[in-house]
């Protein structure tokens, strides 16, 4: 029962371990501790989704959610989806294919987002896939080449688009 | 953002917890978190220690016991909407969960959590509201049992104790003969009801035999709507229409989002289409 903890997190595959306020989100915790700056700081509620990063495969809001709460998790945000080698995964290329992206602010919750629909493997219609992100918002209200970026990595490879 | 540094303890057994909610000045409970960390965001409140209860054994899952589903407080709104024994055993309270927020709250928030916070609008305890539910609350030394619908008191405040905790709720099974609906008008998908709408209906040879009937978003507390439920009593489905006029019961606020009159309006459409829903579903085999 301290002010500050000591937390290990696997965060995209690495363990790290660090000394944090017992206060902080894993949102803080990951950008000004760790410095893994993808996942971005929107409305501080869990509505914008722009925080968006998986915790042992489920997509939280980590602007909502303090570090001390999932310690010992595995943390994926938008830059652990790349393949191995480094290079972006079919779900990436897709976003940049099909320019899902404008000012990209919300584009690493977004991704993110969409990575956890692929790995719950099947396949979704357009308006499903509207229904699945709704607590993802753009914007810029780009969500035209959002959803076609999305539905071309169903259609080219499913659950391989997670990389 | 900067929110003013706290303490955090995770405790492993409701003793330990509520010792320290007794003993530690500004102690708060978490859970999900889903509602208090959107406060401590906002800097709406500022505790100085949070007690994270999410670890303890007795207060996790869902059990099927006698006539009852038995739901721990820390079940979260995507394994209620998802759970086989909450779907097949109370399907009502099923769908009032896949309505709670987006899919990330659903993965955190808890059911405990919820009543816990008691927004006037949540549907979760609008849905334990419906269906007669039973709050089980403790201080890790004695135990008491709560309704439902006596639960909350007010906007955010509820009959729980500094030292208490929501331990689980006894939800009775969906009966033989009877049928449900959840409806709810939101703004946008995710946000909470401006109105919801939940019915449950016995009936047997075409007529209501017996009805419940909630709402929540019209009042301070999610309330049962009794002039609707005896209004109700011996109808045919095609007789429902004429049984149902202006629900004169509630006395909604206007605010931001809707107009009083608007509410009320809402309200009698949803009630008129929750029931019919009801009846039809009441009468599926």
């Amino acid at each position: 029962m301290t002010d500050e903890l000591v937390l290990t997190l696997t965060v995209n595959g690495r363990p790290v371990t660090a000394r944090g306020g017992a206060h902080l989100t894993l949102l803080r915790w990951l950008r000004d501790v760790v410095h893994v700056t993808d996942p971005k700081y929107g409305c501080g509620e869990g509505i914008c989704g722009a925080c968006t990063v998986l915790v042992d495969g489920e997509p939280v809001s980590s602007c909502i959610l303090l570090a001390a709460q999932v310690t010992g998790s595995s943390v994926v945000t938008a830059s652990g989806l790349s393949n191995e080698d480094g290079s972006p995964s079919l779900l990436q290329r897709a976003f940049h294919a099909h320019h899902a992206a404008q000012c990209g602010f919300c584009t690493p919750g977004m991704i993110v987002a969409a990575a956890a629909l692929l790995a719950e493997g099947g396949n979704r219609s357009r308006t499903e896939l509207r229904e699945a992100l709704h607590g993802n918002l753009c914007r810029c209200t780009g969500y035209g080449p959002i959803l076609d970026a999305i539905e071309a990595a169903y259609a080219e490879g499913g659950e391989a688009g997670v990389g | 953002m900067f929110v003013k540094p706290f303490r955090y303890v995770r405790v492993h057994d409701v003793a330990e917890a509520c010792d320290l909610l007794r003993d530690e000045e500004e102690a708060k409970v978490l859970a999900g978190g889903q509602s208090l960390l959107p406060l401590i965001n906002a800097g709406l409140f500022e505790p100085g220690l949070l007690v994270d209860i999410a670890h303890v054994p007795a207060m996790q899952g869902v059990a099927r016991s006698d006539g009852y589903l038995e739901v721990g407080a820390l079940a979260c709104h995507a394994e209620l909407a998802s759970n086989a024994e909450v779907r097949a055993g109370q399907p009502l309270l099923a769908r009032a969960a896949s309505h709670v927020g987006n899919p990330r709250i659903r993965n955190r928030g808890t059911i405990g959590g919820s009543l816990a916070h008691a927004d006037p609008a949540a549907e979760l305890p609008l849905a334990l509201t419906a269906l007669g539910a039973t709050v089980v609350a403790t201080d890790g030394r004695t135990v008491r049992e709560i309704k439902a619908d006596e639960f909350a008191l007010s906007y955010l405040s509820t009959q729980l104790r500094a030292d208490e905790l929501v331990a689980h709720l006894r939800v009775p099974l969906l009966g033989p003969g009877w049928g449900w609906s959840f409806t709810e008008l939101s703004r946008r998908s995710g946000d909470f009801a401006i109105v919801a709408v939940a019915v449950l209906l016995r009936c047997a040879d075409g007529h209501v035999l017996e009805a419940r009937v909630a709402a929540a978003g019209v009042g301070e507390r999610p309330v049962r709507l009794g002039g609707v439920e005896a209004a109700l009593s011996g109808a045919t489905r095609l007789e429902l229409p004429e049984r149902l006029g202006p629900v004169r019961e509630v006395d909604p606020a206007s605010d931001a989002v809707a107009s009083a009159e608007y509410r009320r309006g809402l309200l009698a459409t949803l009630v008129r289409r929750g029931v019919d829903e009801a009846f039809a579903r009441s009468e599926e085999p």
